[in-house]
């Protein structure tokens, strides 16, 4: 039987690699995430993971010995959060493009100026457009089912890229929570052994990564464009293989709470949902038909499902960890993409976003009354009054 | 809301960083034991891996479930514990402390003495001391690794072990008895419990668990 244990997002991170059986792990420190690399490193010690286990000098050196050992065959890992996942940037889009299906499991902080350990998912999202698998945790179990879930969508053979699973730093890698580990014999049966299809080989010599011509390079943007056209099958049949064998209970994309009758909906990745919930179960005893939705992935976008969910609903809010500057919408990302969803419904949801979280601040339930006022009032007005509100700087 | 008592640890990182978290945790699970609902964590906000930086750790009790684990610090402490008394000289301890609070010094020197570090020791209802150094002979044990880290020589070998066994005379709200299941220094817990020195002000409560001289 799978044991329950109490574990902070960072040990359930670290458990799961170690059932992945990673073969190469690259670390740098950087808090939060630090404590994932902790808990690996003396796994490796202590003989209980059999991977090998590097030293990086910065984030862009761990992004680069990953992206090796991946071409090389092996599984791999690396991880990082806030100043250093953007450090790491320069190798995004070449562990991408290489088709490279390895893991960086990160906790996220907030960016500088002037450095917070605070949560905020601007260092993972600024990632987006690179061509990695992201999605968001919302507990400790959820980090360590999706850290098994990502290696599974990412190595598919159909696939082949990267993955980020996040996780809200403190919030999830420093609370401790329950959390259902898994067999051996569960892991193997869910994620097969990976295979690189062509492996650096001092035997069978291959090139990875050449200098190509103008002429080749939109074929292979097509060709990563026309793959995440299929990552959403593949999504769905891996979530139904885990949600079988290890006994949960995920939707592929979205979960969606309360949803049915709902007049207004809060869409929130990430911790705060589990505020985001209690705040719906006590507006609705208020009598205000109030529900949830929260993607489990950025990358790929869940746009059918989210038009699906959400065309019913009279007014959306979508609360943004992530702050994009100048944005048509000026203030985060998910409202962005959340508009786009929703724009080809013949009667569509109206519309707004709510700054909150940023910096690692506590999102209060009377922060969510706050926002549902705003919202009701949308759909009393049949308008939305602002594109955006930044919670606790509004009148 | 739960009604729930606060409980902060001053400390410095690194060197007494365990020691810190040893008074919290050791206190914070002999409270659990007489069935009550416990917090103990980690400032997330402070240093801990750099050298005697001031760090916090919080103890939060309730006889209800405390429904919110998402606010990182104790805003409004009922007891305050430093495990280093030259933090008094430097930092507001007593900020946002709940009016008649409690404050607890490892120390050893008289009460009197550390007053004259504490501008704000008119909000206090109650301060003790205790002289933990003195005690365990030793400052601290070992530093075990923040997040994560190995924690190899057991909860409560250093000077935690008395500073949770004066925190328990003063506070009432543990058992000596339970401290003694957790501590490793159980000798050492028994001569803090013992050993501990209060004076009572005017705004000393009674409210505050069963407080005892």
């Amino acid at each position: 039987m799978a044991q329950e244990k109490m574990l902070t997002g960072c040990s359930a991170a670290a458990q799961a690699l170690k059932l992945a059986e990673v073969e190469v792990i690259c670390s740098y420190p950087i808090r939060p995430y630090t404590a994932i690399m902790m808990e690996l490193s003396k796994m490796v010690a202590n003989g209980e993971l059999d991977a090998e286990f590097v030293h990086g000098e910065g984030e862009h050196a761990q992004l680069s010995v990953v992206l090796g050992a991946s071409a090389c065959g092996a599984r791999a890992v690396t991880g990082s959060a806030g100043v250093g996942v953007t450090y790491a940037f320069e190798l995004y889009s070449p562990v991408a493009g290489g088709r490279y299906p390895l893991q960086m499991t990160i906790a996220d902080r907030t960016l500088d100026p002037p450095g917070d350990f605070g949560s905020e998912h601007t260092d993972a999202m600024s990632t987006r457009d690179q061509g990695w698998i992201l999605g968001w945790a919302s507990t400790p179990q959820e980090v360590f089912d999706n850290t098994l879930m990502g290696y599974r969508i990412g190595e598919d053979p159909r696939i082949m890229l990267p993955q980020m699973t996040c996780q809200d730093g403190y919030f999830i890698s420093h609370i401790p929570d329950k959390v259902k580990l898994a067999d051996l014999k569960q892991v193997k049966e869910f994620l097969p052994p990976y295979s690189a299809p062509h492996p650096i080989s001092t035997t069978c010599p291959v090139s990875h990564g050449p200098q190509i011509r103008p002429d080749q390079g939109a074929p292979m943007d097509a060709q990563r464009a026309a793959t995440f056209l299929d990552l959403p099958k593949v999504i769905k049949e891996a979530t139904e293989d885990y949600n079988r064998i290890f006994g949960r209970n995920y939707d592929p994309f979205l979960e969606k709470y309360k949803l049915e009758d709902a007049e207004i909906a809060f869409f929130i990745q990430g911790a705060h949902s589990n505020t985001c919930r209690t705040a719906v179960d006590t507006l609705r005893k208020q009598g205000l038909k109030a529900g949830m939705a929260r993607p489990r992935w950025v990358r790929p976008w869940p746009t059918r499902e989210i038009a699906e969910a959400l065309g019913h609903v009279k007014a959306v809010g979508s609360i943004e960890t992530s702050t994009s500057y100048g944005g048509a919408m000026r203030g985060g990302n998910l409202i962005h993409e959340l508009r786009a969803s929703l724009y080809d419904l013949d009667e569509r949801p109206l519309t707004t976003s709510f700054m909150a979280g940023l910096g690692g601040e506590t999102i209060w339930p009377e922060d969510f009354e706050f926002m549902a006022k705003v919202l009701s009032q949308m759909v009393r007005e049949k308008r939305a009054q602002k594109y955006v509100y930044w919670i606790g700087f509004e009148e | 809301m739960a009604k729930i008592h606060e409980i902060t640890v001053w400390t410095r990182g690194v060197i007494m960083d365990k020691e810190g978290r040893d008074i919290a945790s050791a206190f914070g699970d002999a409270v659990a034991m007489e069935g009550k609902h416990v917090q103990v964590f980690d400032n997330y906000e402070d240093l801990p891996d750099r050298v005697l930086v001031t760090t916090r750790k919080y103890v939060r009790i309730s006889d209800e479930e405390i429904e919110h684990k998402y606010v990182y610090t104790n805003d409004h402490p009922d007891v305050v514990v430093v495990a280093e008394p030259t933090i008094v000289k430097g930092i507001n301890v007593l900020k946002g402390l709940k009016e008649g609070g409690l404050l607890i010094i490892n120390t050893n020197r008289p009460i009197d003495y550390m007053l004259q570090f504490i501008p704000n020791a008119d909000e206090l209802g109650a301060i003790a001391t205790v002289d933990a150094d003195g005690i365990s002979g030793v400052r601290t044990i070992d530093f075990s690794g923040s997040e994560g880290g190995v924690d190899a020589v057991g909860v409560g070998a250093g000077i935690a072990a008395p500073i949770v066994g004066a925190m328990a005379r003063v506070t009432g709200m543990a058992k000596k008895e339970n401290l003694a299941k957790i501590v490793k220094d159980v000798a050492g817990m028994e001569r803090g419990y013992n050993e501990v020195k209060l004076q009572k002000f005017r705004k000393f409560k009674s409210s505050l668990g069963s407080l005892q001289g």
